[in-house]
């Protein structure tokens, strides 16, 4: 019964095999295999500086200034370095010391710095001594001079300049990856160890390959020269021929259908199995799962040949075939398109990334970098700061820190650099003021992160950590006062002007106490540059202990203890208290552990009731006992996900953990077992604990929110109490009823790259970016929906086509 | 009586489409009715736009009856059982440009359900009753349109059917291409099969066909036998009769005859058409013509051809559709 069917299947292979057009696309597969071929390449440690992995420029030069110009400094490992770099870069750094606006180009950094790794007459092991060294530098640093390798050394080189740069570089893999062709090395080298090589090229390399060179070039091709395979086929001598023989006519257009989709799979099999084999071979990457490209491709292929294959039938003609299913293309491409902005422009802006709660009233960060507040009257979130999207500012999680108030800051172009540009002032929102924000304390420069710790301020900083109390903040507002509302913009700060409750440092870390002692105030203007103290936050950071990225804090429910993660490092830091503890001016460290594996990688850390949570990509989450850091459970993330932010549930010894797929599950530890359930809430962005209500405030669907009761048996028990559910504005309305629905009709032929993406590399979802941030990129890669909505299209367009072809009178 | 073939009746075919000038409607096939019997050869005779074409669709499955109904070989027509048994030779066959012979017939044989081995041994006995032969490896692009009619009539043979539906088969043959079609068409007739055949070629329609409809506007005009259609009864004696002056034809064959002659001069002769029925009437006017001494340079006795039945049937309309083949049905005296 088939026979006839495959006949024809065979016979449209055979037609391919006799296509030159094939064979040309043949002959430029294989030269673009052949040229790719040589390709190689070796994994190396991680030595040379580049420009952008000096993560801040501004604390950098700050930094080299002091070490100049500081006597205090000059046998210090930061003195020393310093005097490495040439002339004309010290000339500018002493600029920079007198307070003068000098640029330095970030080139020239990196560049003197690695000449620094040639030479290293500028260490002293006293010297560095009393800097904070990392596992890996201890551990090279204990292997003698003579048996140590030259990259080694080199590596140890890079490390021991940044032990004297503390919070200067951006966190790197100890390992970078250089790519060489027939030989040769590519001058610019990847800093990424080998398995996250592996992983760039399953998630982005070949999804672009998808993307252009299967998805655009040879279905393209493909869609060329089967246009003519049906309209060949409707020519009376064939087509009457053809159905005067015992077959189905529906199958025989489905069998012509599969075979013309013969083109595209020869082709497509034969660069991908290639480019598998050259990545086996070459770069010793042997991931079968990038022959599902194969699949994929075709299938791709058969959503416009499915549009040819009707205008085929319906026209008879091979141009008018190619012309249509190009204006179909252009229209899925244009649709993929404004979808795409609307995403970008409308949906991500709005989504909420931070919440702060006080009472019944809810102020949100989203992406888009704007604070707002919830109107129940209008029921639509009403702008506290409005965002700019040119600009990227950064806007630093709102918190609670009294009845009525919530604390944050704007630092302008913070995404581009975290420093910003301008002074970053504490804003104050206050509800008895409609929430506006009023200026108040200059804040630490690059605060990133605000915590309230019993009556104490902390902000977090690359420095480290400082502190200050509510009550100064309450006052430096002016709220109490009742004073005219202000911006942040119209403030004016002297710079170096010394309050009367100056801070202290007790450990030698830059701090304002440093202009008591005689130091000259250009010093405190350096400090403060480098973000190191102000006026008002004096540091708390215990001594011997440096912040260095990855970092993440969160506050013991007991209101007195900090636990902080930082590379590697996992510390309990007690604050410091009243009675007899007054006297105590930084934090003690109280308990530290250090881990092996990644330190560079991505972290989330959250600490509830006696218990800390530390979870690291492709690392098991770890459950530990909280005073002494102790490990009380590990156990794997969810399949394929990677936890993006965890919540302590307060006192309750759980947390909630908020996947990459955009789901929060509810973690209980029972022993050295740890279970956990799934909340219904999906599309989830951000998840705070309401210390207030004892509630977890789930935002998802971009803006709202669900504030959820979690009971003794976690998910079970799981009660929403209440449910924030925004009016649409007008461009998400536009998106919504219009947009939505178009790309739900259209197929999602772009995204089928994300299809093979997933299915390639395994995952589903995965955490994009700087491995320093807290807010987590997440990429959430469809699969279903592309899918879906390809075949279903398919589905219907051949269901036209075989009725109009059985139906119609040839 | 044997059960037909082909078993038509009242069948109908209207087309309509919709245009900006309104709806139009078609009316290609308007009840016809036909029967072909087992090893007849039955010709389809008609002008172009008579329906033949249609007609052929609908016995196929091509096209779908708007009414009436038929069946072909006991199966409704456009039945897979019905056209497993059918083998069909289009007019403009059209082969995909990378087969060669054999691997169309194997394509071709596929489709009708065969197994490979059928398809071989069947390919080497029709490349050789085609003439094919030696050339079955060679590309069609090589081929000229005669060589794809040779194909085309194998592939319709290949599975051996009951009935042969031949729409032009001998378009593009030379007159030896042509004469051993006829020769094909007579052996697969001899061997019972039965043969239902389209053409424009009226002689070769006379020569191979045992009866023959003719089409015209979607109806049947006629059917039967040729020789009952063509009027055989009636002819025509011409006479061709030398001499500088007319003679007088009223006192050579007096007043019975003269009413019926048509004179013409034809260079030195004069040319006498007269209505006849016998040969007795014919043996007549010859004597006739000698006891007066006239001398006869020519004598034909004409009947009424296919095509001049053909004109008759159909009309003046389609002059132009069979003119230029050859006159069928002389015998010539000289």
């Amino acid at each position: 019964m088939i026979k006839p069917y495959l006949a024809v299947i065979a016979d449209s292979f055979h037609s391919a095999l006799a296509s030159r057009i094939l064979w040309i696309a043949m002959v430029a597969i294989w030269i673009f295999l052949a040229a790719l071929a040589p390709i190689g390449y070796h994994e190396d440690y991680t030595t040379t500086f580049r420009w952008f992995d000096l993560d801040n420029g501004t604390q950098m030069k700050a930094m080299l200034a002091r070490g100049l110009v500081d006597p205090k400094e000059s046998e210090t490992a930061l003195g020393r370095l310093a005097r490495t770099f040439p002339e004309d870069i010290q000339r500018k750094l002493r600029q920079v010391a007198r307070g003068e606006d000098v640029r330095i180009d970030k080139g020239a950094l990196a560049d003197s710095l690695n000449e620094s790794l040639d030479n290293e007459d500028w260490y002293d092991a006293e010297a560095w001594r009393t800097t904070v060294r990392l596992r890996e530098l201890r551990e090279l640093d204990e292997i003698p001079d003579d048996e140590i390798s030259e990259p080694e050394r080199r590596r140890r080189a890079r490390l021991r300049i940044e032990a004297a740069l503390p919070g200067v570089f951006t966190a790197m893999s100890a390992r970078s990856i250089t790519l060489s062709y027939a030989g040769f090395d590519f001058p610019a080298f990847f800093l990424i160890g080998k398995e996250q090589f592996v992983s760039l090229i399953n998630q982005f390399v070949v999804p672009i390959m998808m993307d252009w060179l299967l998805g655009f070039a040879l279905i393209f091709l493909g869609i060329l020269v089967t246009a003519s395979i049906i309209p060949d086929m409707l020519q009376p001598g064939s087509l009457h021929l053809l159905l005067s023989k015992p077959i189905s006519r529906t199958m025989l257009l489905l069998s012509k259908f599969i075979g013309g989709c013969a083109f595209v799979f020869l082709c497509v099999s034969q660069l991908v199995i290639g480019l598998w084999l050259i990545s086996g071979f070459r770069l010793d990457i042997w991931n079968a799962r990038v022959l599902w490209c194969i699949p994929v491709a075709v299938f791709l292929f058969a959503v416009f040949f499915s549009v040819s294959l009707l205008a085929g039938l319906r026209w008879r003609s091979p141009i008018l075939s190619i012309g249509v299913t190009c204006m179909f293309g252009a229209f899925v491409l244009v649709i993929g398109l404004i979808g795409g902005y609307f995403d970008a422009l409308v949906r991500s802006p709005d989504r909420i990334s931070q919440m702060s709660f006080d009472g019944q009233d809810i102020v949100i960060a989203t992406r888009g970098g704007e604070l707002k507040r919830f109107d129940n009257d209008s029921n639509q979130w009403a702008d506290v700061i409005e965002g700019d999207f040119r600009r990227r500012d950064l806007i630093v999680p709102p918190v609670r820190i009294a009845p009525g108030k919530i604390a944050t800051a704007r630092i302008r172009g913070g995404r581009f650099n975290l420093y910003g540009s301008g002074s970053l002032d504490l804003l104050v929102l206050d509800r008895s003021k409609d929430w506006k924000p009023n200026p108040g304390l200059r804040l630490p420069n690059g605060t990133r992160r605000l915590l309230v710790v019993g009556n104490r301020m902390i902000a977090f900083n690359n420095t480290g950590l400082m502190a200050t109390t509510i009550e100064q903040v309450l006052d430096e507002s002016g709220i109490d006062d009742d004073e005219p509302d202000q911006t942040s913009d119209d403030r004016t700060t002297e710079s170096g002007s010394e309050s009367d409750n100056q801070p202290e440092a007790e450990d030698g870390s830059p701090s304002i106490e440093v202009s008591k002692i005689g130091v000259t105030a250009w010093i405190t203007d350096l400090i403060r540059m480098q973000g190191g103290a102000t006026e008002a936050f004096r540091v708390i950071l215990p001594k011997g202990v440096t912040l260095t990225d990855p970092v993440r804090l969160d506050v013991l429910p007991d209101g007195r203890s900090l636990v902080v993660y930082a590379r590697g490092r996992l510390m309990r830091m007690e604050l410091p208290g009243g009675g007899d503890d007054a006297q105590r001016k930084t934090a003690t460290l109280a308990a530290d552990l250090m881990l092996d594996d990644n330190d560079a990688a991505r972290a989330t850390m959250a600490a509830a009731g006696q218990s800390v949570l530390l979870a690291r990509a492709d690392e098991p989450v770890r459950w530990y006992q909280a005073d002494t850091l102790a490990l009380l459970a590990e156990f794997p993330a969810p399949k394929d996900r990677t936890v993006v932010a965890a919540e302590g549930l307060g006192a309750t010894d759980r947390f909630a953990l908020l996947t990459t797929d955009g789901s929060v599950r509810i973690a209980t530890r029972s022993g050295d077992r740890v279970e956990w359930g799934t909340l219904p809430q999906s599309e989830v962005t951000a998840i705070k604990y309401d210390q207030q209500s004892g509630r977890l405030a789930i935002a998802h669907h971009i803006d709202s929110i669900d504030f959820v009761a979690i009971g003794p048996d976690a998910t079970a028990s799981a009660t929403i109490q209440r449910a924030v559910r925004p009016s649409l504005t007008s461009w998400r309305s536009v998106d919504r009823y219009v947009i939505t629905p178009l790309r739900t009709l259209t197929p999602q032929t772009g995204e089928l790259s994300q299809t093979v993406a997933a299915l390639v590399s395994g995952k589903t979802s995965f955490a994009i970016g700087d491995v320093a941030n807290e807010e987590q990129e997440v990429v959430q890669l469809k699969i279903v929906r592309p899918v879906a909505s390809c075949s279903l299209f398919l589905a219907v367009m051949l269901t036209l086509s075989c009725v109009y072809f059985a139906r119609r009178d040839f | 009586m044997p059960d037909p073939i082909v078993d038509v009746h009242q069948l109908r075919k209207t087309y309509r489409s919709l245009s900006l000038t309104g709806r139009r409607r078609i009316d290609a096939v308007r009840g016809v009715s036909l029967q072909a019997f087992p090893g007849e050869v039955f010709g389809l005779l008609g002008p172009n736009g008579a329906g033949k074409t249609t007609l052929i669709k609908m016995l196929l499955g091509v096209v779908k009856p708007s009414g009436g109904h038929a069946r072909l070989l006991g199966q409704p027509i456009g039945s897979s059982a019905a056209r497993s048994r059918v083998g069909y030779l289009p007019e403009s066959l059209r082969v995909d440009r990378h087969h060669t012979a054999r691997s169309a017939l194997r394509y071709y044989g596929r489709m009708s359900g065969m197994t490979s081995a059928e398809i071989h041994s069947r390919s080497d006995e029709l490349l050789k009753l085609v003439g094919l032969e030696g050339r079955d490896r060679e590309s069609v692009r090589r081929f000229s349109k005669g060589m794809y009619q040779r194909l085309g009539l194998a592939q319709a043979l290949l599975h051996d059917p009951d009935l042969l539906v031949l729409d032009e088969p001998t378009d593009g043959l030379d007159p030896v291409g042509r004469n051993e079609v006829r020769k094909v068409i007579d052996r697969l007739r001899e061997g019972g099969k039965t043969i239902f055949l389209n053409s424009h070629i009226l002689q070769e329609v006379e020569m191979v066909c045992t009866r023959v409809a003719i089409l015209a506007k979607g109806e049947i005009k006629a059917i039967g036998p040729i020789d009952e259609l063509a009027h055989r009864d009636q002819q025509k004696l011409i006479v061709e009769v030398l001499g500088d002056a007319e003679p007088d034809w009223q006192a050579i064959f007096g007043d019975s005859l003269t009413v019926d002659i048509e004179s013409t001069r034809v260079r030195d002769a004069f040319r006498l058409s007269i209505a006849v029925v016998d040969q007795d009437q014919i043996n007549a006017i010859v004597d006739q013509l000698r006891r007066f001494d006239q001398s006869i340079a020519r004598l034909e006795v004409r009947r009424e051809s296919l095509e001049e039945t053909f004109m008759r049937l159909v009309g003046t309309d389609s002059v132009e559709e069979v003119a230029g083949e050859e006159v069928a049905g002389e015998e010539v005296l000289s």
